[in-house]
């Protein structure tokens, strides 16, 4: 399994021994070895994937990396955590995916309607035994959802993640949708409920 | 000899005692003492690094300080490395340097024959500017980057690939070569990235920043 | 603090009214406070927001928000709960008042506590905190605590505590050249470095606070409110805006 490690909290380094990992396509800094570089496509899960791709705009260019040696990969001096996963399923921003195993398997999910507009609201998932790297602006904060503590509340913009036996739905709260000819911030925020850990990024800013 | 130190990864102090320190145009932001503050340009001069400059646009602003006080600088909350040369030549980005001082000299060099840094690929796509900045002599280089400067040792049993985006300097006895990769070509015309990639060779060190803009 | 990915938080073990990491911050909200509108990023319990132009709420501004020019960038958030703001990944520091004062710049101030009272400094563009309570801010890069005498560049002045109004002070040699008009004509001399805010020693308690950059905060820079605000245009004016710009990039008056 190719090795996943930070060589500081904003580049991460792969070691391959004749191994394969995806990562966003021009994320690459610096590699030694032999490596070699190919167009890849968020999915490879056939036509249904491809369809799902073109109507959920979550087709992200990612490429993948082969062979023996120390591949280096960042994004905009975002910072970089790794998240293990072992058997799971990791809902996931795709603008936040830096790389991930390529033995992980990844597919688009409906998360259902968003606001007034009624636009569909994907993201995407990867699932299996791996690591998988996220960028995030600032760094990754864990957040736990359980029943004990109540429904957890997240900023759209701020969400990257999450993973468990998770509920997820839009929340608007009222007082937010009666203020007129304010510059919203929350008009709507994401409601988590059930069993897990939603990951969030210190920023609304959309990278 | 004028004093660096961090005051936090984003932010240079600089004691003078009735010394001169050469920073970037801008940087400074705040001081205290009797300090003067000139515009100046890459100092080191001669003839031939004044026709350099005019053709590699390398004759970047710089500002001087002079006098005796503490000088702090910061620039668009890009992270600062402060680097100690010990008689060794670094190459370095212009637009990377933040402060240095005159115990180091300055040269433009014509990196035409040894491959160029991000002129280089700029000039393999334009036919133009294979010029980058030197710094040579005993003393402090200070340099910015996206993130933390990230040094990679390079040995003759160990070359290293950078993207040119990420490249900031590089010291030591190094070869750079434009490296192609040719499934990399394919790309073209796509939204790829690396579709060039500088190759190091030899002895040295090459510094990185963790962002490809 | 550093490696918060590795840590798994809930109400139980959030920080209370402390940083997260550098660019985040948990508050427990017992009661009313003020936040910049969209800073909220996430929280458990029972809060509600409230805009500062819902009924109800005029009394509180009255006493704790005097001001005219920012009270609009603001909410209110009312409840029980652990909260967590964060600023475009700017860094975040939270100060304790006791009644004291400070004035920080307006754009980087990110909430208080309604125990304080907020209002215009006669520096445009920064507000006077005065009281007992606390409040956060945010700055691009971490701040720095200095003592005056001190000059600092306009840009990076985060705010002041105690010293008396800041006032610009010109590098000697800008205005020799300002003087001379061939100096003027040509601009030499000018080191983008020629006016700064110069702080003088009064008293002991004096502080000027720096952030580590002298750019603007990231999120609140022109362009970015520009883009934010195009979706909003209909055609026609966006049309409008479009040969506006396609005028002013090709030169024509």
């Amino acid at each position: 399994m190719p090795t996943f490690s930070l060589k500081n909290d904003r580049l991460l380094e792969v070691t391959l021994m004749n191994e394969k990992v995806s990562a966003l396509a021009g994320a690459m800094v610096a590699y030694e070895g032999q490596m070699k570089f190919e167009k890849l496509v968020l999915g490879g899960e056939g036509l249904f994937g491809a369809l799902r791709r073109a109507v959920s705009n979550e087709g992200m260019p990612l490429m993948s990396t082969s062979g023996s040696g120390k591949v280096y990969f960042a994004h905009d001096a975002q910072t970089i955590s790794i998240l293990p996963l072992q058997n799971e399923k990791l809902f996931i921003e795709s603008r936040n995916l830096l790389a991930f195993d390529q033995t992980l398997r990844t597919s688009t999910a409906f998360q259902g309607l968003r606001g007034g507009s009624g636009s569909g609201f994907f993201t995407t998932t990867v699932e299996g035994n791996g690591n998988v790297a996220v960028f995030s602006d600032g760094n990754l904060i864990r957040l736990e959802v359980s029943p004990q503590w109540g429904p957890l509340f997240v900023d759209p913009d701020a969400f990257i993640a999450y993973k468990g036996n998770i509920q997820q739905e839009f929340h608007f709260d009222v007082n937010w949708r009666t203020m007129i000819g304010q510059t919203s911030g929350e008009s709507y925020q994401l409601k988590f409920t059930g069993n897990g850990v939603v990951f969030i990024q210190p920023s609304e800013l959309k990278s | 000899m004028p004093q660096y130190e961090l005051v936090n990864s984003k932010l240079l102090k600089i004691v003078l005692r009735s010394e001169e320190v050469y920073a970037q145009k801008g940087s400074m932001i705040a001081y205290t003492g009797q300090v003067n503050f000139a515009r100046s340009y890459l100092t080191g001069g001669g003839i031939q690094n004044i026709a350099m400059r005019a053709v590699t646009n390398e004759g970047w602003q710089m500002m001087t300080a002079q006098g005796s006080g503490e000088v702090f600088y910061a620039q668009s909350g890009q992270m600062v490395t402060i680097v100690p040369l010990k008689g060794e030549t670094m190459y370095v980005e212009s637009d990377s340097v933040l402060a240095f001082d005159r115990r180091l000299q300055t040269g433009t060099m014509f990196l035409g024959s040894q491959g160029g840094i991000r002129g280089l690929v700029q000039g393999a796509a334009t036919g133009q500017g294979l010029f980058t900045t030197t710094f040579t002599g005993n003393g402090e280089l200070v340099i910015l980057s996206d993130g933390p400067t990230i040094a990679l040792d390079v040995n003759p049993n160990n070359p290293v690939f950078v993207d040119p985006q990420a490249y900031i300097g590089h010291r030591g006895n190094l070869q750079p070569n434009l490296h192609t990769d040719v499934s990399w070509k394919s790309f073209l015309g796509q939204t790829s990235g690396e579709s060039f990639q500088l190759k190091f060779t030899g002895q040295g060190v090459v510094y990185i920043q963790a962002s490809e803009r | 603090m550093s490696n918060t990915a590795a840590t798994l938080y809930n109400p139980s073990n959030l920080p209370s009214n402390d940083n997260i990491n550098d660019y985040s911050y948990c508050v427990d909200v017992r009661g009313q406070m003020f936040v910049r509108n969209g800073k909220m990023i996430a929280y458990y319990g029972q809060l509600r927001f409230e805009a500062l132009g819902s009924v109800g709420l005029a009394g509180l501004i009255n006493r704790a928000f005097n001001s005219a020019s920012y009270v609009s960038d603001f909410i209110v958030i009312n409840g029980q709960g652990k909260l967590i703001v964060g600023d475009n990944g700017n860094n975040i520091a939270s100060y304790n008042l006791e009644n004291g004062n400070l004035t920080v710049k307006a754009d980087n101030l990110l909430a208080f506590e309604d125990t304080l009272r907020c209002q215009e400094s006669v520096v445009e563009g920064y507000l006077t905190i005065i009281g007992s309570g606390l409040f956060l801010a945010s700055s691009c890069g971490p701040v720095m605590f200095a003592v005056p005498p001190i000059c600092v560049d306009e840009q990076a002045l985060l705010g002041w505590a105690d010293t008396p109004c800041p006032s610009y002070r010109y590098d000697y040699s800008y205005v020799q050249s300002t003087l001379s008009h061939i100096g003027a004509m040509v601009g030499i001399g000018a080191s983008g470095e020629e006016k700064q805010l110069e702080f003088k020693k009064i008293g002991n308690d004096d502080m000027v606070l720096i952030q580590s950059s002298e750019s603007n905060l990231r999120g609140r820079d022109m362009l970015e409110k520009i883009l934010a605000m195009l979706p909003g245009l209909d055609h026609d004016d966006a049309q409008a805006v479009y040969s506006n710009l396609y005028n002013r990039i090709h030169g024509q008056q």
